[in-house]
C-alpha cells in the first residue's frame, strides 16, 4: 500500500510518499501555489517519484480555512436567530480587545463575519432546560430565508437561544432553508457544537459559514484535479482535534479544519517521540515567523479547553489540540523600542525582504543574523548550498543594534538568541509548570527548520533534559499526517449534580452517542474491529463556569464507578489549579464520545542508509557560546553532514550537525546519538 | 502619598532612581516576561476556580504583584482596569492600618481589606493580600482584588446601594485583617462573613478562590527569585517602572505646555427634590508642564454626604485619571507593549479638593461611584481634545449595573448584571458599539449562563439604533437589554446618563442619553438612573437602554458610502441619512442618489456657516 502525507503551508507544500511494503520513504519540498493550493500538491506528488501518483491514501493538511479567517476573505453569510437577539453577534462580550486603547480594532464588529443587514430574525423561543416557550414560526424562516438568497447571500447560519439543550428548531429552520434555497451551505450553532454561551457558540457557527465555501469548493476541485491527474486515492483532511475526516465531513464542517497545519506538527512529534519510548513530549516547531509548541503527556496530546482558543480575533468552541503559537521564527526582528527597551518579535522580517543576511534589502537584525554571527550557522550551507547567504550583512545589522545597546557585536547576537528562547520558553512555561507538568521529566521534539538550532538551549533554560531531532526535521508536519485516524467529538449536556446523578440516563445517553459515532466511522469504511471509544465527562464544582474533563471508564457505569469520577476530578482540580475544594457538590455538565477509527500509518521505517562518522565529518569551526559565570567563549566545534550520521553515532558538543532543511546544535557538555529510528537525541 | 494642603489633598509619587545593581537589557525583558506570565496565571487559575459570574464570566477582578515597598511590578492582562489599578493604594492602606496598629507581616499571613479610605476602590471590591517571603524574608506581595456579590449591605447585592447613609450602610468593613495568620486560619473572620453575607456559599467559595490565586502567584515569585536571585529581580523591576515612567513623562513632554479644561455633568439623584443631589459638576483642569501633568478636580461639586455616589480619591478617582491617561497617550494599539506598572503614574499629579464628589471624607458612603468615575474619565479626555485631536473620543456613554436577588427556601440568590455604554466617534473611525466604558473592562454574562441559574430571562439582547452621535465619525450606538422576571424579585441600580449625553467633538453631535423602563402589565414606567430597593413580579420586564456615543467631525463630512451601509444595516433610517447626514437614499432601490446629495450638503454647510455668522 502507498500511503501519501501533503502539508500544504505558506510557503511551502511538503510531501512524504511511504511504501508500507518495501518501506520505501520519499520526501519533497515545492512551493506552494496560494492561487491554487492543489497545483502544488500535485506537483509534490509529481516530483516525489515516478509511480507516487499512484498512491492508495492522501492525508492532507490545508491552510485554506485559517487562511480564509486571517484574510477575512471568505463567503457572503447570512444569520436566521430568535427574535430580540440579532446583534449577539456584535455585542460579543461587551469587553474591549485591549484594556488601555481609544484607537483600537475590533474584530467582530470591525469584520463582522454576517452583517447586520444579514442577521434575520424569526419567532422562537427555547427555556434554559431545553423546553420550547414559543414554537417556532416555520412562515418566517422560509421568508427570510428567501430575503437572504435574493440579498446574494450564500452561506445561512442558524443559531438560536438555547438551542444547546435542544437542536430541534435548529434543524426544523435547516429543512425549511435547504427546501427553499438548496445551493445554500446551511451551519447549525448546536450541530457544530452544542455548548453553552451564545456569543461563543452562534461565533464558531458563523466561522465555519464564513470558511465553509471556500473549503467545500476547494475539496470538490481538489477532487476534480486528482481525477484528471489519475490520483485515485482516498483523501483524509487533517482536523484541528488531531484526527483526520472524510472529504464530506470536512466540507460540512470546515471550521474543525481552522488548526489543520500545525496540529499535524503535533501529532508527529508525538508520534516521533513515542516511537522512541517517550511519553511526555514537548512538540517545538519553529519555522521562519512563528513556533508552536504542543504538550503530549501518558493521557495523549494535549487539548485546549473550550473558550480558551481565539483565531483572528474570533473565539473558537471546537475541540482542539492545544497548539500555542509564539511569535518567534528565524525571521523574528530583533530592534530598540522607543523607550530604549531590547525586544525580538513578534514583527518577522518573513521570507521578503528576509533577514539582513539574506541581501534581499532587509537591514534589521534578526534572529537568522545572529545565529550568523555567532558561527552557529554556515553560510555556505543554506538550504543544502541552494541559496548564498551575507554573512558581513548579518555583522553590520547586528553591530548597528548592538552599539545602541552599549553591547558588543557578539553580545548583541547573543542576546537575540537568549530573548527569543526566552518567549519560546515562557510559552512552554505556560503549558507545562502552570498546567501542572514538571518540564524536568519531558522530552523536546524540535523540527521546522529553526527549531533544532534553538532546542537544545531552550532546553536548558527550562531544565527539560533530552530532545528528539526527527530524521527530517523540515518536513516534520506531512510526516505527522500519516500517523493519524479518524476522530470524531461527540457531547451531551447533562447537568447532573453528583449527589443525584441519573446513572440510567447518562448510560443511555453514551449508548447513543457511542452508536452514532460508530455509524459515522462505518459510513467512512472503516471495520468494526478498527473502532475505538473513549468516554469522559466535564466537571465542575457546582457555580464554576469552567469544567475540567475527566476520563470515565467504558462500559456500563456503576454507583461504584462514579465515585471514582468524582475523586478523580478533585485530584484533576488540584492538579491544574493547584488547588481543590473536596466536599464542594460537583456538577456533571456534559459527558464526551472520542471515537477513533483506525487508518493505515507510516511504518516504522529504516533510517537513510548513512555513512560514517570520518565521512560525516566536515570540518571545525568557532561558534560562540554563553560561558560559565557570564559572557560569551567561542569553542572549537565539529561539523558534520547529518545524513552520513550512522545509527549509534555519538557526536560531543560543542558541534554543528548540518542537513538540507535544517541545523542542529549541540551545544559544549551535550551530545547527541543517532537512535535507530534514525532520530537524535541530545542529552543536554 | 504626600498630603500638601489642608482644604486639597494631592497625589504624587516620587520620580524613579536608577536601580541599585546594574541591570543589562536582556535580562530586564527576560524578567518582565516572566512576570507577566506569573500575573496572568494567577488570573487565569481564578477565573477558572471562581463561583460567581461577576468573577469567573464578567471579570471583574484584579491581580498583581507588589515589590516589598508596595510599588505595583506587573498586572494580570486579563479582568479590569478598574480591579487592576487600585491594588497598590489598597497595599498602601494596608500599610497605613498595620502601622497604626503596630501589626507587622509574618510568612503564612493572608490580609483581607476594602476600607475605601484605605485605597480600596469601594467595599465589594475585596482585595486579599499574602505577603512573600524568600528564606524568611519579606520580599513582596501577592494581590487578587474581585467584585462580591454580596458584603452585607442595607439590600441584597452589592451595587444599587445608592441610598446608603454612609460607610457603615455599606456593609461589612475589613480594614486589614489576618484572615489567615502565620497558615492557621481565622475562623472567626470566615464565621462572621458566612454570618452576615447574603449567598454566602457562594462569595466566600470566591474568597477561596482568591487566596488560592494569591497563593500561586507568590509561590511563582519566589521561584523567579530562586532562578535570577532577589538583587537582579530587584533591578529588574525598577528598571521597568523607570522604563513605563519613561514612556508616560515623553508623552507628556510631546503635548503643549499650558492649562486645559472642561466641564461634565452626572445625573446624581434625577428625582430627589433636593437640587444639590442633581446634575453635579465635575470640573477638570490639566497642566502640563514640562515631562509632568497636574490633573486638578477643583471646582466639582461638593460630596453627597448622605448618598453613595462618592469617590474613593485613591481607589477610584486616581484610576480613572490613571486609565484614560494610559489609553489617549500609550493607546496599547498604537504604542508598543509598555508594562502597567508603578512606573506610568509617576508623572502624573491628581489634585482634588477634600470635602467634594471626587475626595470625600469619612464616613461618607461610596459604595455606587462607578458612574460618576466615568464622567471624570470622560471630561478629562475632553479636557486633553483640543492637544491631541487624533488619539481621543468624543463623549463616551455610561452604563448600568443592576442587583437582581430573592430568596428560595430561606436561602438568597443574588445575581449582578453589568450592561454597556459605548465609545464617542474616533478619528478615522467610528465608535465602538455597545461596549465596557473607559475605565473599566468587564464582560456581559451569556443570556444562556444567567437563565441556567436564576429565575429571569434575557427576552431581547439588541443595538438601539439611530441614536448615535451624527459625525464624520459617529458614535458607537448603545444597548437595549430587557430582563424579565419569573417570578417576584427585588433590584437595585445604579447608572448614569440619563440627563447629560454624550458630547460630541470637532462638529459631531452629542449622542443621546440612556433610560430605564420597568414594564408591567404592558405599563410603562421610566425610572431614573439609580434606584435602590425595588420590587418586580413575575413576567414583569426591566428594560435598560444605553447612551450612545458623541459623533466626532462634521457629519456633512462622512462616506456617503458608510452612510448607506448604516441605512442597510438599520443602524440609522433613510430620514436620518438626509437630515444628519445630507446624504440622500432612495428608500425603494436603497442606493444613493449623487447629484441630490451634493447638493442638500453643499445647503446645509451654507446654512450651518451662516448660523454661525
Amino acid at each position: 500500500m502507498k500511503l501519501a502525507g501533503a502539508d500544504v503551508g505558506g510557503t511551502f507544500t511538503d510531501v512524504i510518499v511511504v511504501d508500507t511494503d518495501s518501506k520505501a520513504v520519499r520526501i519533497h519540498k515545492v512551493p506552494s501555489t496560494p492561487e491554487d493550493p492543489s497545483e502544488g500538491l500535485i506537483e509534490g506528488l509529481r516530483s516525489a517519484g515516478d509511480d507516487s501518483m499512484r498512491v492508495d491514501f492522501l492525508a492532507h493538511g490545508t491552510t485554506i480555512a485559517t487562511n480564509s479567517l486571517l484574510q477575512y476573505d471568505g463567503a457572503q453569510v447570512g444569520m436566521i436567530t430568535t427574535r430580540g437577539y440579532r446583534d449577539i453577534l456584535h455585542i460579543a462580550r461587551h469587553q474591549r480587545p485591549l484594556h488601555y486603547s481609544i484607537q483600537m480594532e475590533v474584530p467582530w464588529q470591525d469584520r463582522a463575519l454576517i452583517r447586520r443587514r444579514n442577521r434575520k430574525v424569526v419567532t422562537e423561543r427555547l427555556g434554559p432546560k431545553g423546553e420550547v416557550i414559543t414554537p417556532l414560526e416555520e412562515e418566517e424562516v422560509a421568508n427570510v430565508a428567501r430575503e437572504l438568497k435574493d440579498a446574494g447571500v450564500e452561506s445561512i447560519v442558524i443559531g438560536f437561544i438555547n438551542s444547546y439543550r435542544n437542536p430541534e428548531h435548529e434543524e426544523r429552520a435547516r429543512s425549511i432553508v435547504e427546501e427553499v434555497y438548496p445551493e445554500a451551505f446551511v451551519t447549525t450553532s448546536a450541530s457544530l457544537f452544542p455548548q453553552f454561551r451564545e456569543y461563543e457558540r452562534f461565533t464558531t457557527a458563523a466561522i465555519n459559514g464564513f470558511v465553509g465555501l471556500k473549503v467545500r469548493n476547494y475539496l470538490v476541485h481538489l477532487r476534480e484535479r486528482m481525477r484528471k491527474e489519475g490520483v485515485k486515492a482516498e483523501l483524509r483532511l487533517m482536523r484541528s482535534n488531531g484526527g483526520v475526516a472524510t472529504e464530506e465531513f470536512a466540507a460540512r464542517y470546515p471550521a474543525t479544519l481552522l488548526l489543520s497545519g500545525p496540529a499535524a506538527g503535533v501529532l508527529a512529534g508525538a508520534h516521533i517521540g513515542n516511537a522512541s519510548g517517550r511519553t511526555k513530549l514537548i512538540t517545538f516547531d519553529m519555522g521562519g515567523t512563528s513556533a508552536d509548541i504542543g504538550i503530549v503527556t501518558p493521557h495523549g496530546i494535549a487539548e485546549a479547553t473550550a473558550r480558551d482558543t481565539w483565531i483572528a480575533g474570533y473565539p473558537v468552541l471546537i475541540p482542539m489540540i492545544d497548539v500555542y503559537t509564539v511569535g518567534a521564527g528565524g525571521g523574528s526582528v530583533a530592534y530598540i523600542d522607543p523607550g530604549g527597551a531590547f525586544r525580538v518579535g513578534p514583527r518577522s522580517a518573513g521570507a521578503r525582504p528576509g533577514p539582513a543576511s539574506y541581501g534581499l534589502g532587509g537591514t534589521e537584525a534578526t534572529v537568522t543574523d545572529a545565529n550568523l554571527v555567532l558561527g552557529r550557522l554556515r553560510a555556505d550551507h543554506f538550504l543544502g548550498g541552494a541559496m548564498t547567504v551575507k554573512p558581513e550583512l548579518a555583522d553590520k545589522a547586528i553591530s548597528n543594534l548592538g552599539s545602541r545597546l552599549g553591547l558588543s557585536t557578539l553580545d548583541a547576537a547573543a542576546g537575540v538568541v537568549t530573548l527569543v528562547n526566552h518567549n519560546m520558553a515562557n510559552a512552554i512555561r505556560s503549558r507545562t509548570i502552570q498546567k501542572g507538568h514538571d518540564p524536568r521529566q519531558f522530552t523536546l521534539v524540535a523540527f521546522g527548520g529553526a527549531g533544532p538550532l534553538h532546542a537544545a538551549d531552550l532546553a536548558r533554560s527550562l531544565d527539560v533534559p533530552e530532545v528528539i531531532v526527527p530524521v527530517y526535521p523540515g518536513i516534520t508536519s506531512a510526516m505527522g499526517l500519516l500517523s493519524t485516524d479518524l476522530k470524531y467529538d461527540l457531547i451531551q449536556n447533562e447537568f447532573m449534580l453528583d449527589g443525584e446523578v441519573d446513572l440510567d440516563r447518562l448510560n443511555r445517553d453514551f449508548k447513543r452517542l457511542d452508536a452514532e459515532a460508530r455509524a459515522q466511522l462505518k459510513r467512512d469504511g472503516v471495520a468494526e474491529d478498527g473502532v475505538q471509544i473513549l468516554h469522559a465527562a466535564d466537571c465542575r464544582y457546582v457555580g464554576q463556569g469552567y469544567e475540567l474533563r475527566v476520563p470515565m471508564p467504558a462500559g456500563e457505569l456503576t454507583s461504584e464507578s462514579i465515585k471514582r469520577v468524582w475523586d478523580e476530578f478533585n485530584g484533576l482540580h488540584k492538579e491544574e489549579y493547584g488547588h481543590a475544594f473536596p466536599g464542594n457538590p460537583i456538577e456533571l455538565v456534559n459527558i464526551r464520545v472520542v471515537a477513533t477509527g483506525h487508518l493505515p500509518k507510516m511504518p516504522e521505517v529504516p533510517p537513510p542508509s548513512a555513512g560514517s562518522m570520518k565521512a560525516a565529518q566536515i570540518g571545525e569551526a568557532e561558534v560562540y557560546f554563553a560561558a560559565n559565570g557570564g559572557g560569551l567563549k567561542a569553542h572549537k566545534a565539529n561539523f558534520y553532514e547529518r545524513s552520513q550520521l550512522p545509527v549509534g553515532a555519538r557526536v560531543t558538543g560543542p558541534a554543528v550537525l548540518l542537513q538540507v532543511d535544517s541545523t542542529t546544535l549541540v551545544p559544549p557538555g551535550a551530545s547527541a546519538e543517532v537512535l535507530k529510528t534514525g532520530d537524535l537525541l541530545i542529552r543536554v | 502619598m504626600a498630603i500638601a494642603a489642608p482644604q486639597v489633598d494631592v497625589i504624587e509619587y516620587e520620580p524613579g532612581s536608577p536601580p541599585a545593581k546594574e541591570i543589562d537589557p536582556i535580562t530586564a525583558r527576560v524578567i518582565a516576561g516572566a512576570l507577566d506570565s506569573i500575573a496572568l496565571e494567577v488570573g487565569h487559575k481564578l477565573t477558572r476556580m471562581s463561583y460567581s459570574s461577576i468573577i469567573r464570566e464578567s471579570e471583574d477582578f484584579g491581580a498583581a504583584l507588589l515589590d516589598v515597598k508596595g510599588r505595583q511590578i506587573c498586572e494580570c492582562a486579563l479582568s479590569t482596569p478598574l480591579q487592576l489599578g487600585p491594588i497598590p493604594g489598597y497595599m498602601q492602606g494596608v500599610f497605613r492600618l498595620f502601622k497604626e496598629r503596630g501589626d507587622r507581616f509574618e510568612e503564612g499571613d493572608v490580609i483581607i481589606h476594602n476600607s475605601p479610605y484605605h485605597g480600596a476602590s469601594h467595599g465589594p471590591d475585596v482585595g486579599f493580600c499574602v505577603p512573600i517571603f524568600a528564606r524568611g524574608e519579606l520580599v513582596g506581595f501577592s494581590f487578587t482584588t474581585a467584585h462580591h456579590l454580596d458584603i452585607g449591605s442595607m439590600s441584597p447585592g452589592s451595587c444599587g446601594i445608592v441610598d446608603a447613609v454612609d460607610a457603615y450602610a455599606e456593609g461589612l468593613q475589613f480594614k486589614a485583617l489576618k484572615c489567615y495568620e502565620r497558615g492557621r486560619k481565622n475562623d472567626a473572620v470566615w464565621r462572621m462573613m458566612r454570618d452576615n453575607i447574603r449567598a454566602s456559599d457562594m462569595v466566600v467559595g470566591d474568597m477561596e478562590a482568591q487566596v488560592a490565586a494569591c497563593q500561586i502567584g507568590a509561590q511563582r515569585y519566589v521561584e523567579l527569585l530562586e532562578q535570577y536571585g532577589r538583587e537582579t529581580v530587584d533591578a529588574a523591576t525598577e528598571e521597568l517602572m523607570n522604563y513605563s515612567e519613561r514612556m508616560m513623562r515623553q508623552q507628556i513632554e510631546a503635548l503643549p505646555d499650558g492649562q486645559y479644561s472642561a466641564e461634565g455633568h452626572i445625573d446624581g439623584f434625577a428625582d430627589d427634590p433636593d437640587p444639590s443631589k442633581r446634575d453635579q459638576l465635575i470640573k477638570v483642569t490639566v497642566t502640563v508642564d514640562g515631562g509632568t501633568m497636574t490633573v486638578d478636580l477643583t471646582g466639582t461639586a461638593p460630596q453627597v454626604a448622605d448618598r453613595a455616589i462618592n469617590m474613593p480619591f485613591v481607589g477610584t478617582v486616581d484610576i480613572a485619571i490613571y486609565v484614560t491617561l494610559r489609553s489617549i497617550l500609550l493607546d496599547q494599539a498604537t504604542h508598543e507593549y509598555v508594562p502597567q506598572n508603578s512606573g506610568l503614574v509617576r508623572p502624573i499629579r491628581i489634585v482634588a479638593e477634600r470635602g467634594s464628589l471626587a475626595n470625600p471624607t469619612f464616613p461618607s458612603a461610596t459604595i455606587a461611584r462607578f458612574c460618576a468615575g466615568n464622567i471624570v474619565a470622560d471630561t478629562l479626555m475632553r479636557a486633553l481634545a483640543p492637544i491631541c485631536p487624533d488619539r481621543v473620543a468624543a463623549g463616551m456613554a455610561n452604563m448600568k449595573v443592576i442587583a437582581y436577588s430573592g430568596v428560595v427556601d430561606q436561602m438568597y440568590w443574588v445575581y449582578m448584571d453589568i450592561t454597556e455604554g459605548a465609545y464617542g466617534g474616533r478619528f478615522g473611525k467610528d465608535g465602538v458599539d455597545a461596549v465596557d466604558v473607559l475605565y473599566a473592562n468587564t464582560r456581559n454574562n451569556p443570556i444562556e449562563d444567567i437563565e441556567a441559574h436564576y429565575p429571569l430571562r434575557i427576552s431581547r439582547y439588541e443595538l438601539r439604533t439611530d441614536k448615535s452621535g451624527a459625525g464624520k465619525w459617529r458614535g458607537g450606538n448603545g444597548s437595549i437589554r430587557d430582563m424579565q422576571f419569573q417570578g417576584r424579585a427585588h433590584m437595585s441600580l445604579e447608572g448614569d446618563g440619563h440627563r447629560h449625553a454624550p458630547r460630541g467633538a470637532f462638529g459631531g453631535y452629542d449622542g443621546t442619553t440612556g433610560d430605564v423602563v420597568l414594564i408591567s402589565d404592558g405599563n410603562e414606567l421610566h425610572l431614573p438612573s439609580k434606584f435602590q430597593s425595588r420590587w418586580a413580579e413575575a413576567g414583569d420586564i426591566i428594560r435598560t437602554v444605553s447612551p450612545c456615543g458623541g459623533g466626532y467631525g462634521d457629519p456633512l463630512e462622512r462616506d456617503p458610502q458608510k452612510v448607506l451601509d448604516d441605512v442597510l444595516d438599520e443602524i440609522i433610517g433613510v430620514e436620518s441619512a438626509r437630515t444628519l447626514y445630507g446624504v440622500v437614499v432612495d428608500p425603494e432601490s436603497k442606493t444613493i442618489n449623487h447629484a441630490a446629495t451634493q447638493e442638500l450638503r453643499a445647503a446645509m454647510s451654507k446654512q450651518a456657516v451662516a448660523g454661525k455668522a
